[in-house]
Formats: structure tokens, C-alpha cells, sequence
């Protein structure tokens, strides 16, 4: 009995390492092509160009809707918050520190992961199915190079891009509440932010949404290349990849948050 | 389908996708398929894509292009003979081969091709 359960954890424990290596290692694979120029021929520029297209511009009206509302809603709790607490002298990094450094490349990673990850999980996973990843092979194509990091290089893009789009909409939308229970005119509310504002925030900025966006568009391309070979299998591909990752999303935000407390 | 031909030349051969579409649609008028360049895969019947895929086979770099059981790939077809004569007016210097099981025997017999067993 107590050997098999000793069996059965030590069985479990070389499963879930041996997945985190392969996956390590398909990470590191990718990566390595990403810096090899022979990576970006023809073809897969003219991927890369339809994927950034389907990813940052097809989103953008209803991004815009989006990032305007929360904008003004958020902006505006984060203001009442601030006046309740007396912390009227540190609205603005507050404001900076919220929008910029967490709420925009963490919301913009979200919606690209539920919108354009869940997209490619299944694209993957039916050309696996359908055996088109093999003819691919077949004619010595580089799946890295035209299907994988097309789509890895639009996500950093699509993630970096609106990550900031979402901010700047953010924080303009903001100054409409401001405006409203706050009455304050447009050059303290600007001042108020260009103070607050650092290096430091532009940076995190750039670095969580190259990590999102990296990894929006890792994992589910993963999954997708290890779904088994059924069409009943390609749902559960795309749960588990969703699921992985949402929980990397998560796992970079409290990295990010830990590195910050520092 | 256009994109699918061009691929091969733009990965093997580093050609720019203007240049190796304008070669891939020059095959697909020669067979008078110029019309399915934009079609998507659901939009053309069996007998285009396997003309599709011939000319994609064309555009890699092997010398021998095999075609296996083309009756199970092609719906319906009855003569290989059309296909074949077809294959010809793209006027490739590969060597094409058919691969087919003894059951399929007869539908070589007296025909333009060489039977080998």
C-alpha cells in the first residue's frame, strides 16, 4: 500500500518535471530562433504582419470602449479612495503606479489571452489534428519560424502597443472624473501626473508586457502542439492552456509586485 | 491557395511573396486554375487541391514528385488519363510517379503512363 503510494507521488513529481523541462525547453528553442535573423524570411514576416493585424488592430474598438470606461470608473474610485484616506498629496502616484504599472498590462494581457490566446490553442490543436503540422514537416518547413514565432513576436507587439494605449486612454478618461467631483483643470491634473511619474514606471510597463505578452501566446501555441490526436481532444487543449495560462499571468503579476517591493 | 503554393519558394528559397505568388498563379493558369488563387481550402473541390498540391510538390527542390492513390484523394474520378494530361501542360522536368495498390490496376492499363510493379 505504502509503496504504491510512494510509487504513485514519485511517478506524479517525474511527470510534472518532466513537463516543466519540456516546456523550459520549447521555451528556450523559441527564444533562441527569435535572435536568429534566418528566422525572419518572407513568409513569416508576411505571418507576422497578418498576426499583429488580428491581434493589437481588429481588438481596438472595443479595446478603446473598454479602456475608456474603466478609465473614468477606476480612476474615479481610486480618487474617492484617495480623498477618504487623505491622501489628496499622492493622488497622482497613486494614479501612476495603479494605471501604469498594474492595471493596464495586466487588463491588456487578460483580454489579448481570452481573445487572441484561446484562438491560437485551437488553431494550433485543429492543424495538429488535421495533420497539417506534419505536412509542414513533410516539406521542411520550420514550424518555429513560420507558425510559432510569428505569433509569439505579435503578442510582445500587441501586448506592449495597447498595453500603453490603455494607459494613456486611462489616464486622459480619468481626468473626466477629476473634472467632475474633483473640479480640477486640465493642467494640474497633467502636472500632477507628469510629477509623478518615473522612469521606473515606464520601465515595469515595458517588461510585464513584453513577459504577458510572450507568454499569451507561448502557452496556448504549446498546448495547442500537445494536444492528442482527436478532435474530442482539441477542447481540453484549449481548457488546460487557458488554464496555464492564466495561472503564468497571475505568477508574473506577484513576481513583478514581489521585484517592486524590493 | 496561392499563399499555399508560394510558401515552399519563400522559405526554401528566400523569394519575396510578390515574386513567388506571381510563380505560383504563372502554374496555376497554365491548368487554368488561375481562378482559386484567393479561394480558401473549403471553397475548392478535390480535384483543385490536388492540382494544388501537385504544383506546391513542384515547387520544392525534389527531383521526384509522388502521387499516392490519387483515386482516394479525387472523389469520383473514374480516368486518370484527364489527370495526367493535365499534369503534362505543366510541363515539369521531375520525375512524377503514381503510387497505387494492385486493386487500382485497371485504371492504368493502356494508358500514357508506365506500369511498374
Amino acid at each position: 500500500m505504502l509503496i504504491k503510494l510512494i510509487e504513485s507521488v514519485g511517478e506524479k513529481t517525474i511527470h510534472a518535471f518532466s513537463s516543466v523541462y519540456e516546456a523550459l525547453r520549447f521555451t528556450s528553442i523559441c527564444l533562441t530562433h527569435m535572435l536568429n535573423p534566418l528566422s525572419y524570411n518572407p513568409a513569416m514576416r508576411m505571418v507576422l504582419t497578418k498576426q499583429i493585424y488580428f491581434t493589437a488592430v481588429g481588438i481596438l474598438p472595443l479595446f478603446v470602449m473598454m479602456a475608456f470606461l474603466f478609465g473614468s470608473v477606476i480612476i474615479g474610485v481610486v480618487i474617492v479612495l484617495a480623498t477618504e484616506y487623505n491622501l489628496q498629496e499622492q493622488i497622482g502616484s497613486i494614479i501612476i503606479t495603479f494605471v501604469i504599472d498594474e492595471f493596464s498590462p495586466f487588463f491588456t494581457a487578460l483580454l489579448i489571452a481570452l481573445r487572441s490566446g484561446t484562438a491560437i490553442n485551437t488553431e494550433i490543436a485543429v492543424m495538429n489534428v488535421n495533420k497539417e503540422l506534419n505536412t509542414l514537416r513533410e516539406y521542411k518547413i520550420d514550424l518555429i519560424d513560420y507558425l510559432f514565432l510569428p505569433r509569439i513576436i505579435s503578442g510582445i507587439i500587441s501586448v506592449t502597443s495597447l498595453s500603453i494605449l490603455f494607459a494613456i486612454i486611462m489616464l486622459n478618461s480619468g481626468y473626466i472624473f477629476t473634472l467632475f467631483y474633483m473640479n480640477m483643470d486640465l493642467h494640474t491634473y497633467k502636472y500632477l501626473l507628469i510629477n509623478a511619474i518615473e522612469v521606473k514606471d515606464l520601465a515595469i510597463l515595458l517588461l510585464k508586457s513584453i513577459a504577458f505578452g510572450f507568454v499569451t501566446m507561448l502557452i496556448p501555441i504549446y498546448s495547442g502542439l500537445k494536444t492528442e490526436n482527436a478532435y474530442t481532444a482539441i477542447p481540453i487543449s484549449v481548457l488546460n492552456g487557458m488554464v496555464k495560462l492564466f495561472v503564468a499571468l497571475f505568477f508574473i503579476e506577484v513576481l513583478s509586485l514581489l521585484i517592486q517591493s524590493l | 491557395m496561392l499563399e499555399n503554393i508560394a510558401l515552399i519558394k519563400e522559405v526554401h528559397e528566400l523569394l519575396g511573396r510578390e515574386k513567388a505568388e506571381a510563380l505560383a498563379n504563372e502554374y496555376l493558369q497554365k491548368i487554368g486554375l488561375s481562378h482559386i488563387g484567393l479561394y480558401r481550402l473549403n471553397q475548392c473541390s478535390d480535384v483543385e487541391i490536388f492540382y494544388v498540391m501537385f504544383i506546391r510538390a513542384l515547387m520544392s527542390k525534389a527531383t521526384d514528385v509522388i502521387i499516392t492513390t490519387p483515386f482516394s484523394l479525387i472523389s469520383n474520378l473514374r480516368d486518370i488519363e484527364p489527370i495526367i494530361a493535365t499534369l503534362k501542360l505543366l510541363g515539369s522536368e521531375k520525375n512524377i510517379f503514381i503510387l497505387d495498390s494492385v486493386i487500382n490496376e485497371l485504371h492504368y492499363k493502356e494508358k500514357s503512363c508506365h506500369i511498374v510493379k
